[in-house]
């Protein structure tokens, strides 16, 4: 029997901590606990649960990440729909000059391929901001002011211009269906400073989901401990998070102390079986987290003053601005990734403006323009900016040519757009890449989503090229099984 | 960075006027000085500039190509050799940094300055200067040569039955299994458990073997029946019961990923996918020959005897999720195609030949040629489409298409005698209507003809003749439409002539290299199919089938390994190799390679057949160990690798809701047929781009089916099952997570599915047990826990809802219900010893 090939050092061929996933196996038996253990799996999670019999330890601790992180924690505020690069940070004079134009230029959209179009020109004036001089137009004018704080990264690309892949490629990496998202993973290697409360937090648009759905938070090959959980801003936060009606929190507790005394019965004689006190701990947690969320979420308790810089003063801004500030509230926590949709559902209900931009953009930066920037000021005041990496785009970005005979809407663009990162150890005031004098399509310093994926990583203190997940006969990586560098102008 | 006209050297090197004579390196380390000068003021530059940073610089060599020295470029990365030095101009290097195919650097195409520069360069061999200009390395011998070394890998060795150990422990050994086992542990001075209690053992066969516990009264009549041959009869009577396919079936569809749906945008449904799982679900009950089940999944149209059935099991290559709007069709034809064969090759070889697409293998003994000689096989497959001809096929049998010409006929008929009925009376209220439009009424259809003569007809005719007119319509609107022919799922080939296959570069479709015919891993040793020619007019290519003859065949030295260990692997939480898709250098070591092996030759002497298989696994010794600890075993084995003991097991997501059905009495038998819809809650239903899209109400009686039978929707995957780590549906599903977290003690705390089920428990407690506390607290328990509670456990149960009554003023019915409810959430009901 050879087994030449399989690299020394290593159990089976990967680290152990990857055997125990692909085995399946409930990763708190006591014997892999223990090898764990040895192994520094559980390193940098010390925190031992008084009533966990048996060495239980949540997946959800944290863990070491590979180096010195400059962010703890990230908020992805995701303009679903893909907003206009052009119409918002992307300043292209040439455009004005041009519009109404009919003129060649490559476009690959809903559509399809294009080699000519009608310029269609920016419809909001542009300024330069702050010290930086960075340009913004005026959809978001409180916005502009933090531009000193903020990364852009002009020069954005995408492997596909439809919804569909270019979300799952947003979140997972790739274009197909399947993959573990950025908060799997990023919880996968760090885990949650915060085990009350979940470690990877989705809040979605009150007009509904995105495209695909769950697909987007999903955990794909890794263990459903992964996934997203979906927060609300209104009403019960987690699903089942509170007992039905009539129950009350005393007979709760009481249910769950005669479970226990069921449950430590049954253990007595399993002594061994660590699997059975990670289930008795994990309604502890459970129990821990009705209290822990509600808190977490409870923004009537915030001065006004905060409430009215998130815009929750203002019908129009009110709903983003509830969940930025639980964004906040949550990072303050320990929550280590959340994700805020802002737009929902399909064409108007999000950036995908492909009737009228005017109408469209108007609306989507009216709702949050004022809201993000009261993120980034509140974090900024609490010294937590430094420590959040906040990120801000679409899945892609728009054309600068209408897509219609008639009409200022805009097809999708994946050759060229533009994200923003603030916060998390990132530069603030500078802008790296360049699309073309047309906003077409990047030349300049181009970058792929994967490129903005181990930028978050790497700031998170995880090297993109080494977290890994042995799954299907590879060591699969967020950014691809060749990897990918960080945008290094930016860190 | 724009450069004003050409570096002085180059310039120099260019009036030179004609490339120098080609020596046998010409850029290698007798490149002349002026050469060397050339690499180092205008070359290097550009490499550090854009380049070295991935290739070479920094320790990172990407795609495995390190440009810092010339040896690097000959040797080239995955790709192969980055300049070509007997023709230049074809270099892949070339291609790269003019974005023709690859598009290096990625993060922008150089000017054309530093364009030509590097043309030049490489045209004139890449010379390097002298420090990093050693000479190219020899040519490998052959680089994809796999060695002799590779080809004894264990798993690649022909089955051999190995000869039955001898013991010390005789009487432990009630079948040659114990041997193996018991070999083993003896070896290492360790005792084998004892045999666990027969409430115990009930418990786990029935959820082993049905995915569902057995009721109170069959514990019962087992614990007391002291004939020798109480447990065999129990194993044949759970391995003859229907839900056996359930549960085993439903081990298949998590290895081929099955899903109803599509994902993406759309995420729309497969047409009758549910056959498929129908499919699968029988042939594990009628104990189909494994090779036969592997024959009709590949193969299932073009074998001689060729059935609905086959064609049914033919679907497998349509489970896959689908983009229906890719960005690139030719990229996503492949992705289809490597979906299909990633999951063939792991499903049925425990090969990850998916890892050889853009490359050789990097770890396994799999050229990239490999897995384009595999992918032939497929080739010819028509796309997943909306179109029904792609991927559907009539599957009526003889009786139900002459059933259907009947009513067919029955339906003409009808008609004809109605359209002769009325044909006078149209007449005349056709002579109202104005041509051309009368003729064109004449000649349309019978729902035209009553658009506009409907209305002439009330106007016109008396009340008795109207009466009649409408009584035909009524008769004609009345005739059973006649139902389609059934149509399954299926693979679909445009006719015999299969399109050439080539390797692709990178794995990209655009950059197609050498041609390659099917043919099946190079390490495996197995000669390449012969094809006869294809019969003109035949409706495939023949390929699927030598695919399919070959992994159902007694000399693969993979198949009949990778399923009993499959087997095994179901029956002990685990498998002798704990990979089961991975039989390759990264998967792991067999813990018993000679029990898999024996194990292998008996099932495939014993025809293939699985309950025979099942019966001599669950019949042992090995099987019916305790799952209690001991300190020294513990030491000495903490992960029980060599089987001292059966592993305790969660339940897995299916079986918990299953045997919560079924303790509370709600659980509906009923086999087969379209899947049905569990409730989801709004608030799951608010994360879809669509709430409540795709998914649909089922009456109450359909929810409480199996859950092998809800509907799978890769977007919506009902949340019991998504919280305690339902199989992923994209990819194929070797082994089941057993995770434990807080959101799933909410779920079954507070959930609406748990109220549900723990109201229907007090509801069925009540009926059975009278009106005592006491009565009903020891009945659920029962139920719950497969045994008699203690007289502990009972009063502990009539505590708890005393408690709730006297300090919360909680009803006597409610209180109950929660007890019930705590009842579901107890350890011993979600695991199994």
């Amino acid at each position: 029997m050879t087994d030449h090939r399989r690299p020394k050092g290593s159990f089976c061929g990967r680290t152990r901590r990857e055997f125990v996933w692909q085995t399946g196996m409930g990763f708190t038996s006591l014997g892999l606990i223990d090898l764990l253990s040895r192994d520094g799996f559980f390193s940098g999670s010390a925190r031992a649960d008084g009533d966990a019999p048996g060495g239980y330890s949540n997946p959800m601790a944290p863990k070491a990440p590979h180096f010195e992180p400059k962010a703890k924690s990230v908020i992805f505020l995701f303009m679903y729909g893909g907003p206009s690069h052009v119409d918002t940070f992307d300043y292209k004079p040439d455009l004005l000059r041009y519009d109404g134009q009919t003129i060649a230029v490559k476009t690959k959209g809903r559509g399809g391929s294009k080699n000519e179009g009608r310029i269609v020109g920016p419809k909001w004036p542009f300024q330069q901001h702050g010290e930086s001089g960075q340009w913004v137009s005026s959809l978001f004018p409180h916005l502009a002011r933090h531009v000193d704080d903020i990364a852009f990264i002009k020069s954005m690309t995408a492997d596909s211009p439809l919804h569909g892949s270019a979300m799952l490629q947003m979140n997972s990496g790739r274009i197909l269906s399947g993959s573990p998202c950025l908060g799997s993973w990023v919880t996968y290697g760090l885990g949650s400073e915060n085990e009350d409360l979940p470690g990877f937090v989705v809040m979605l648009d009150p007009v509904g989901g995105p495209i695909s759905g769950a697909k987007n938070w999903s955990s794909g090959y890794m263990p459903s401990t992964y996934q997203g959980t979906i927060l609300r801003s209104q009403g019960e936060p987690i699903i089942d998070l509170s007992p039905p009606e009539g129950v009350s929190d005393a007979m709760q507790r009481r249910l769950i102390d005669t479970l226990n005394d069921y449950n430590a019965d049954h253990l007595a004689d399993r002594a061994d079986q660590s699997d059975l006190a990670a289930r008795i701990s994990s309604f502890e947690l459970a129990y821990k987290m009705q209290m822990a969320a509600p808190e977490a979420t409870a923004i009537d308790g915030e001065p006004e003053e905060t409430k009215r810089l998130y815009g929750l003063d203002d019908p129009k801004t009110e709903n983003f601005g509830r969940r930025c500030l639980l964004a906040r509230r949550l990072v303050e926590r320990g929550v280590r990734f959340v994700q805020i949709y802002a737009g929902g559902a399909h064409n108007d209900d999000n950036w995908d403006a492909h009737t009228d931009i005017e109408k469209n953009h108007n609306y989507h930066c009216g709702r949050t323009d004022k809201p993000i920037a009261g993120l980034l000021e509140d974090l900024k005041r609490r010294g937590l900016l430094d420590s959040t990496l906040i990120v801000w785009g679409g899945e892609f970005g728009r054309q600068p040519t209408a897509e219609y005979e008639k009409g200022t809407g805009r097809d999708h663009n994946s050759f060229g757009f533009t994200m923003w990162m603030a916060g998390g150890g990132v530069k603030g005031g500078v802008s790296v890449g360049e699309t073309d004098e047309l906003g077409s399509a990047a030349v300049v310093d181009r970058f792929h989503v994967k490129h903005l994926h181990a930028t978050i990583l790497t700031q998170l203190g995880l090297d993109p090229d080494r977290l890994s997940f042995f799954y299907g006969g590879l060591d699969q990586k967020l950014v691809g099984v060749e990897g990918a560098e960080p945008i290094r102008q930016l860190i | 960075m724009k450069r004003i006209g050409l570096p002085l050297v180059l310039a120099s090197l260019l009036s030179a006027g004609a490339v120098p004579a080609r020596a046998q390196d010409p850029g290698g380390p007798d490149a002349n000085a002026g050469q060397a000068d050339f690499f180092v003021e205008s070359v290097r530059p550009i490499l550090e500039r854009s380049c070295f940073r991935c290739h070479g610089g920094a320790g990172k060599t990407r795609g495995g190509l390190d440009l810092t020295t010339r040896a690097g470029v000959l040797k080239g990365g995955d790709l192969g050799p980055a300049i070509d030095v007997e023709e230049p101009s074809a270099s892949l290097l070339l291609e790269a940094i003019r974005y023709e195919g690859l598009e290096m650097p990625p993060t922008g195409k150089l000017d054309q300055a530093d364009l030509d520069i590097l043309t030049r360069w490489v045209e004139l061999g890449a010379p390097y200067d002298e420090e990093h200009s050693s000479p190219a390395p020899a040519p490998e011998e052959d680089d994809e040569a796999i060695s002799e070394e590779d080809r004894q890998f264990w798993s690649f060795q022909p089955v051999r039955r190995p000869e039955v150990p001898s013991v010390h422990r005789q009487d432990w050994v009630r079948d040659p299994i114990d041997a193996f086992i018991l070999r083993g542990l003896e070896e290492a001075g360790l005792e084998p458990a004892p045999e666990a209690s027969r409430e115990t053992l009930i418990r786990r066969l029935s959820s082993d073997l049905l995915g569902l516990p057995p009721t109170p009264e069959e514990v019962e009549a087992f614990v007391e029946n002291d004939s020798p041959l109480a447990y065999e009869e129990l194993v044949d009577r759970l391995l003859s019961s229907p839900h056996y396919g359930e549960r085993w079936g439903r081990h298949w569809l998590d290895v081929v990923r099955f899903a109803e749906t599509n994902s993406f945008e759309r995420d729309n449904d497969k047409p009758a996918a549910w056959r498929y799982r129908d499919y699968v679900i029988e042939s594990f009950n009628e104990d189909k020959p494994y090779d036969r089940f592997v024959r009709e999944q590949l193969a299932g149209d073009e074998l001689e005897d060729a059935s609905a059935e086959s064609i049914i099991a033919t679907g497998f290559y349509r489970l896959g999720a689908w983009d229906d709007e890719p960005t690139d069709r030719l990229q996503a034809r492949f992705d289809e195609l490597d979906d299909i064969i990633t999951t063939t090759a792991q499903a049925f070889l425990g090969l990850t030949i998916n890892c050889a697409r853009c490359h050789d293998h990097k770890i396994d003994p799999i050229p990239q040629r490999d897995y384009y000689r595999f992918l032939a096989f497929v080739a010819n497959l028509k796309p997943y489409s909306y179109d029904p001809s792609h991927i559907l096929t009539e599957i009526a049998s003889d009786e139900e298409r002459a059933e259907h010409d009947r009513l067919q006929q029955d339906r003409e008929r009808r008609e004809a005698e109605i359209n002769a009925a009325l044909a006078p009376i149209e007449a005349r209220l056709l002579e109202s209507v104005p041509e051309p439009r009368r003729s064109m009424l004449k000649e349309g259809t019978f729902e035209q003809r009553r658009h506009v003569l409907d209305g002439i007809a009330e106007r016109d005719l008396s009340p008795e003749e109207l009466s009649s007119y409408r009584e035909l319509i009524r008769q004609w609107q009345e005739i059973p439409p006649v139902p389609p022919l059934p149509t399954a799922l299926s693979a679909r080939e445009p006719g015999p002539e299969a399109p050439e296959t080539f390797v692709l570069i990178r794995g990209s479709a655009h950059a197609p290299g050498d041609p390659v015919s099917p043919g099946f891993p190079e390490v495996l040793g197995a000669p390449d199919p012969v094809f006869e020619t294809p019969t003109e007019g035949a409706a495939s290519s023949g390929r699927r089938r030598a695919l399919a003859d070959w992994i159902a065949s007694e000399e693969n030295p993979l198949t009949a390994r990778v399923m009993v260990n499959r087997v095994w692997h179901y029956h002990f939480g685990r498998g002798i190799v704990r990979t089961p898709n991975d039989f390759g250098f990264q998967g792991a070591m067999p813990t018993h390679p000679e029990l898999l092996d024996w194990l292998a030759a008996e099932f495939m002497a014993g025809g293939w057949r699985l309950k025979p298989l099942h019966k001599r696994i669950v019949m042992s010794s090995t099987y019916r160990m305790s799952s209690k600890g001991n300190p020294e075993a513990l030491a000495d084995d903490p992960t029980n690798d060599l089987l001292w003991r059966f592993d305790l097991r969660r339940l897995s997501a299916e079986e918990i809701r299953d045997a919560m059905l079924a303790v509370t009495g709600v659980l509906n038998p009923k086999m087969g047929g379209p899947g049905f819809y569990s409730r989801i809650p709004k608030a799951y239903l608010a994360g879809q781009s669509r709430p409540g899209a795709g998914w649909g109400d089922s009456p109450a009686e359909e929810r409480a089916r199996r859950s092998v039978y809800i509907h799978v929707k890769r977007s919506l995957v009902t949340p019991i099952l998504a919280s305690f780590d339902a199989a992923d549906t994209d990819f194929s599903c070797p082994v089941r997570f057993a995770t434990t977290q807080p959101t799933q003690a909410l779920s079954t705390l507070n959930g609406e599915l748990l109220h549900e089920q723990a109201a229907a428990l007090a509801d069925r407690v009540r009926q059975e047990a009278g009106p005592e506390s006491d009565d009903r607290v020891r009945r659920a328990l029962a139920l719950v826990l497969c045994r008699e509670p203690t007289a502990d456990e009972v009063a502990r149960g009539v505590g708890f809802m005393e408690a709730l009554r006297s300090e919360d003023g909680v009803e006597p019915d409610r209180a109950f219900e929660l007890f019930c409810l705590m009842a579901l959430n107890l350890n011993e009901f979600i695991y199994i010893d």
